[in-house]
């Protein structure tokens, strides 16, 4: 789950490189067009994305001992941070055409029963 | 116009009722028939567990019922692989036997006190009901409910499946397929509605999965090359994110609960794809949003570094991991998938298993029937739509038709994508011919007499009432897709004027009648292969007497109900590994080698006691405190499964490990044949299991001709002598034969030279035979 | 009166001088034809000469096409080739080991020495005498072993054990089908643009799963793992035996199956687009009576496959 996940975050200033401008404008528009719910749960992404990286480079940097604990916690932060970004694109309005069947309150419902389960697994593995 | 006239008199809300009524009763006929045709096994013989593995299963089932699931998980079992022993619970899919012992537990809850052996037999029909019903909801999202029933009902009754589900066929595969089944409907749910909630019920059944058949792998890659098709087809969605996210990041963390699967899913290469597809879901959903927020040039700039090098990134990370040994690559059993011949090569214990072997086109029909031809034609029908949905089932068909070509066991996998396709395309074939509009063209064929509107129910009746009870849900069917039709056609427009359809009546009833009868057809021949190939227990053999009547060959149970009865309790039996988990199951004794082939050595040190002198295996056998050998022998009755027939492969295993001493082409005659007659090699002669097989052999013959009935060869009449194995126990038709070890001290002599006692045993033996010859 | 005793005296060092011309003749001829000496009736003696200093193996075959040996054909340059890798051995230790080939025309009565009744066979003679006497004392020529098949590799490494340095065999890059590969590959980059048309199209790839899809199920990867022939050489192409097939079988079995889904197609899909009745009709009949036909071919021969099969249509 490291690879993807890291390179998500190496893309950001690989692409600075190409052009200051792009980050900009694209940081501008987000700022602008962005509904505030949006904006809260982008934040809760970019904490469990901080967090993974976190354990990431403390399993690789120092220890992985003992890995199923590493393997819960960081597969805590991953599951958690795609099930957020599943709801977060169930619950934008633009996406609204592609989920007819899942209405927003149907999305937080499935989003709290897969973070359950999830947790559910991950708290039998932390061992 | 109509080519036949409807009743026009029924409210659209009385035909959905009509409709789903008829459904249900339709899938619970298809349970019924699938379970009783899967009761074969239980009328012709009894309950009882078949085969190998299943006694296996069995007997783990016993401990959970009996010490609760915590004994159960922590089991060490020392009878087995004497004298390493072997941890159950950390080396198998424990997810069969916790389902019989969850049913265990509720019956008794519910004061049913069923034994735990009629739950083990009847399981496999149990579920195949359900696989049923997966696969008509499978189906129904790939078309509709018309289709959904034909599938339950070929799936139901289809002998590729039925071959592996058998009452008493106790297996992994028993609940595999159902699960195999749902996942992949979750699945497909998930993907078209972009629920979280599917994905992770998928999710869960892919745990369940995991839990219980090693076959998991099929799921880990055929959901993450659907998505990967999908995306080079240009069809990401965010449904796709959703479906796939949710169901990769839970799947993976639940299987990794299964301790025999442990951290595989992060450290072998066949989980990678999975891993893989999710990193670039990642990426392309990052750039998804961003490009929703920027322009189109610098969009371009930005999505094309960013993806570009998170690619080169993730696979350069791969490839590290990989080289220094992170990941593991492929195992051999999966690679051997790839490269056919590389299990003959390098693993031979695996491609000497029957069901490994590759399968020739009588087998294929034989399991699936009119299926293999009207399979083509459905994946072609859904060509024609191809929606996200239908791309899975065209992967699905490619692979699974590859797979099962390369191994028979695959056959299995293959079997549901079969029916599925099978079911949607003569699905589509009833829809056009049932669909009652005819085209609107110029030149009009009215075809409205008081015959056609008899004709229809009538031929229905007399389908209804000459078909089996699977057939009845097939002509349930044909009822729903006209009332579906009509519905539709009620519904839209009543003066039908449809731009192409099939004009006249005797058209509709000449197609229509050739399916039912190919239908019927179908159900004969599943009828047919179920009671006579498939429904054998292999434990009990069933032959027939010139009189027609059925005789019964118990040998293995009279055989183990000996040694159960006449040894120690703690006595060590050694057999090749195909008996290990009967002897185990059924005789409740120490065995060294079992059906769990995970320890090459131990098996190769098996084969090499067995391939061969008697004095380079006495060493061996003493070492490994073993009291008896037991050989299947067929020479008399003509059993072809016997030892003497898996004996090359006894060699090549034990050649793997040392070349030095047994070598395969030693147990060939000169001339490159096996044989067993006087013209047999020296080494195959001198080998154990040669002298055990044929041991006295002759005596049965009283001086006549000595003919082996399985290989149909003519064997000396001198029989070969035993000198450091006593004959215990012979079955009725001599199939299972089982000698006893003698120890050292036996002749009260100094134990410190084994040699030293064999040529003083050999001394002492070879007297009669000269006398004889004396005598003559 | 002292002459016989000098011959007697000088007989040892003519039986020295005579066994290393042999060995010199053959460290000749093994170069002459790139490692492998052909042998016949006399030079077989002289090679396994019962006090032979150097080790040998030899490889029995029957080339001559009225031998029809396939085997022996087919195992041919596997042979030739791992002679050639050792022959690039260094001189000293090459010399003690021969690679020499006999066959069947030229040497009868070897053959019939040996016993040998079929082709091909490689035995591994030990050195008699000197250094590389084997500790044992076992002098019984090695038998090669061909479950791995006739391929080079396996040989190179099992003979490896019975001369003095491993064979230095390494497997020839395949140029030919790197080569192809190559210009495929790069003459699909370079029409990718003509030919993304039906790299996109559906059909295309619904061509290629069906054809995929029948050829698998007709047993397609039996006779490609197993090897099976095509037919049985006398004219019999349907294989005895439920689980065996020849590779004529394959093409017939997919092409009933091709059949067969055809007409289906043509009943759902083609049918219905047919705008006059008439023809409609005829040509549904047509089909529905080829559906009944050929599905009654396929079930007979599947009757042939297995005896016991009870069902007939038709035929």
């Amino acid at each position: 789950m490291a690879g993807p996940k890291a390179s998500t975050a190496a893309s950001k200033p690989a692409s600075s490189a190409v052009d200051p401008n792009a980050i900009h404008s694209l940081w501008k528009a987000y700022n602008d067009t962005t509904p505030s719910r949006l904006k809260l749960i982008d934040s809760f992404l970019v904490f469990l994305m901080l967090s993974g990286i976190a354990q990431f480079l403390y399993c690789i940097l120092i220890t992985n001992f003992p890995f199923n604990a590493f393997l819960a916690g960081f597969g805590s932060c991953v599951g958690q941070f795609v099930l957020t970004a599943s709801l977060r694109t169930q619950v934008n309005p633009e996406n609204r055409g592609e989920f007819k069947d899942v209405s927003p309150e149907r999305a937080f419902a499935d989003f709290a029963l897969g973070s359950i389960v999830l947790h559910f697994f991950v708290f039998n593995f932390l061992g | 116009m109509l080519a036949y006239s409807l009743p026009s008199d029924i409210s659209p809300s009385t035909f959905v009722n009509t409709a789903s009524l008829v459904r249900i009763v339709a899938l619970g006929l298809i349970s019924a028939a699938a379970i009783s045709s899967r009761l074969f096994a239980v009328v012709n013989f009894e309950s009882i567990i078949h085969e190998f593995d299943p006694w296996f299963n069995y007997r783990a089932t016993r401990v959970l019922a009996s010490k609760g699931f915590y004994e159960f998980w922590n089991w060490f079992d020392p009878t087995a692989w004497y004298p390493l022993g072997r941890v159950v619970g950390g080396t198998i899919y424990p997810g069969l036997m916790a389902t019989s012992g969850v049913i265990y537990n509720i019956l008794h809850a519910l004061n049913l006190p069923v034994d735990i052996r009629n739950i083990c037999v009847l399981l496999a029909p149990g579920f195949s009901a359900f696989t049923a019903w997966a696969t008509y909801m499978f189906t129904k999202e790939m078309k509709d409910e018309s289709a959904g029933l034909l599938a339950a009902a070929f799936i139901g009754i289809v002998p590729g499946y039925i071959s592996r589900s058998v009452a008493g066929s106790y297996d992994n595969e028993a609940i595999a397929i159902f699960l195999l089944m749902f996942t992949f409907y979750a699945w497909i749910k998930a993907l078209k509605t972009g629920s979280a909630l599917f994905g992770t019920i998928a999710a869960l059944f892919y745990f369940y999965m995991v839990a219980a058949w090693g076959g998991y792998a099929f799921i880990t890659n055929m959901i993450p090359l659907h998505a990967f098709v999908l995306l080079l087809m240009g069809r990401y969605t965010n449904r796709l994110y959703v479906a796939y996210c949710s169901w990769y990041a839970i799947g993976t963390l639940s299987s990794m609960q299964v301790p025999f699967v442990g951290f595989q899913p992060v450290r072998t290469s066949e989980h990678m794809a999975a891993l893989g597809i999710f990193g670039l879901l990642q990426i392309v959903a990052f750039a998804q949003l961003i490009r929703s927020h920027v322009t189109s040039k610098q969009f371009q700039d930005l999505l094309f570094v960013s993806v570009i090098s998170a690619a080169v990134l993730g696979m350069a990370a791969m490839v590290l991991l990989t080289y220094k040994g992170w990941i593991a690559p492929w195992t051999g059993r999966f690679y051997s998938l790839w490269d056919t011949g590389y299990a003959k090569k390098y693993i031979p214990i695996i491609a000497s298993v029957s069901e490994h072997q590759p399968t020739a086109w009588p087998s294929f029909f034989m399991d699936l029937h009119m299926l293999t031809f009207l399979f083509p034609f459905g994946v072609l029908v859904l060509f024609r739509t191809l929606r996200d949905e239908h791309v899975f089932v065209i992967i699905y068909a490619v692979m699974g038709t590859y797979f099962a070509g390369v191994m028979v066991r695959l056959m299995l996998t293959l079997t549901p994508c079969v029916c599925v396709a099978s079911a949607v395309g003569l699905s589509q074939l009833i829809d056009t011919f049932m669909d009652p509009r005819e085209p609107d063209v110029g030149e009009e064929e009215e075809k409205e007499d008081g015959s056609s509107t008899t004709a229809t129910p009538s031929k229905k009746a007399a389908k209804k009432e000459k078909n089996a009870a699977p057939v009845t849900g097939v002509g349930a069917i044909d009822d729903i897709v006209s009332t579906l039709s009509i519905a539709g056609g009620l519904e839209k427009d009543k003066s039908a004027k449809a731009k192409t359809g099939i004009f006249g009546l005797d058209t509709r009833m000449v197609v229509l009648f050739n399916t039912a009868a190919m239908l019927l057809f179908f159900v004969l021949h599943c009828t047919w292969v179920t009671s006579n190939a498939y429904s054998s227990p292999s434990v009990v053999l069933a032959s027939s007497n010139p009189d027609g009547s059925q005789h019964i060959i118990d040998d293995f149970r009279e055989a183990y109900y000996w040694l159960r009865m006449n040894t120690k309790e703690d006595a060590v039996v050694m057999s090749w590994w195909d008996y290990g988990y009967q002897i185990a199951g059924m005789a409740d004794r120490v065995t060294l080698v079992d059906n769990n082939t995970w320890n090459n050595t131990h098996i190769a040190t098996v084969g090499k006691a067995m391939s061969s002198p008697e004095e380079v295996a006495y060493p061996i056998l003493r070492k490994h405190d073993v009291d008896y050998v037991l050989v299947i022998f067929g020479g008399l009755i003509g059993y072809s499964g016997d030892d003497i027939n898996k004996f090359l492969w006894m060699v090549r295993i034990a050649q793997g490990v040392w070349p030095d001493e047994i070598q395969e082409p030693n147990y060939f005659t000169q001339q490159g044949e096996y044989r067993v007659d006087d013209q047999a090699s020296k080494a195959m002669k001198d080998s154990l299991m040669y002298k055990m097989s044929y041991y006295r052999f002759a005596e049965l013959f009283g001086g006549g001709q000595v003919v082996d009935r399985v290989r149909q060869q003519y064997l000396p009449k001198q029989g070969p002598t035993l000198d450091y194995l006593d004959e215990a126990f012979t079955s009725e038709n001599w199939i299972v034969r089982i000698f006893q070890v003698k120890k050292e001290d036996l002749l009260g002599r100094d134990l410190k030279s084994a040699n030293g006692f064999a040529q003083g045993k050999k001394r002492k033996r070879s007297k009669p035979p000269v006398k004889r010859r004396v005598l003559a | 009166m002292l002459l016989p005793w000098l011959t007697l005296l000088w007989i040892p060092l003519y039986v020295l001088a005579a066994k290393s011309s042999v060995h010199q003749q053959l460290v000749e001829l093994a170069a002459q034809n790139n490692g492998v000496i052909k042998l016949n009736d006399k030079t077989y003696d002289l090679l396994t000469s019962p006090d032979r200093d150097w080790s040998v193996s030899v490889h029995f075959t029957a080339l001559d096409k009225r031998r029809r040996c396939n085997p022996c054909r087919e195992f041919d340059p596997s042979w030739n080739a791992v002679a050639k890798a050792w022959s690039t051995v260094p001189r000293s230790e090459r010399d003690h080991h021969f690679f020499a080939t006999l066959d069947f025309d030229d040497g009868h009565t070897v053959f019939q020495k040996l016993g040998l009744t079929s082709a091909p066979v490689v035995h591994v003679y030990p050195a008699a005498e000197g250094p590389r006497r084997p500790v044992n004392g076992k002098l019984a020529p090695y038998k090669y072993d061909f479950t791995h098949g006739f391929d080079a590799e396996p040989l190179a490494l099992e003979l490896s054990k019975h001369t003095p340095v491993a064979i230095p065999y390494r497997a020839p890059i395949d140029w030919a089908k790197w080569g192809t590969f190559a210009v495929i590959l790069l003459s699909g980059l370079i029409t990718l643009r003509f030919i993304s048309p039906v790299l996109q199209s559906r059909w295309t790839w619904a061509i290629g799963t069906i054809i995929t899809s029948l050829v698998m199920q007709s047993g397609y990867m039996f006779t490609r793992i197993r090897g099976m022939p095509y037919t049985a050489g006398n004219g019999q192409w349907i294989a005895p035996g439920f689980q065996s097939q020849y590779g004529q079988e394959t093409q017939v079995v997919a092409v009933i199956y091709g059949l067969l889904a055809v007409s289906f197609l043509m009943l759902t899909v083609i049918a219905p687009l047919q705008k006059s009745a008439q023809r409609q009709r005829a040509q549904i009949y047509l089909w529905t009576a080829v559906n009944l036909i050929i599905f009654s071919v396929l079930v007979s021969l599947f009757r042939t496959k297995n005896r016991g099969y009870p069902f007939k249509l038709f035929l």
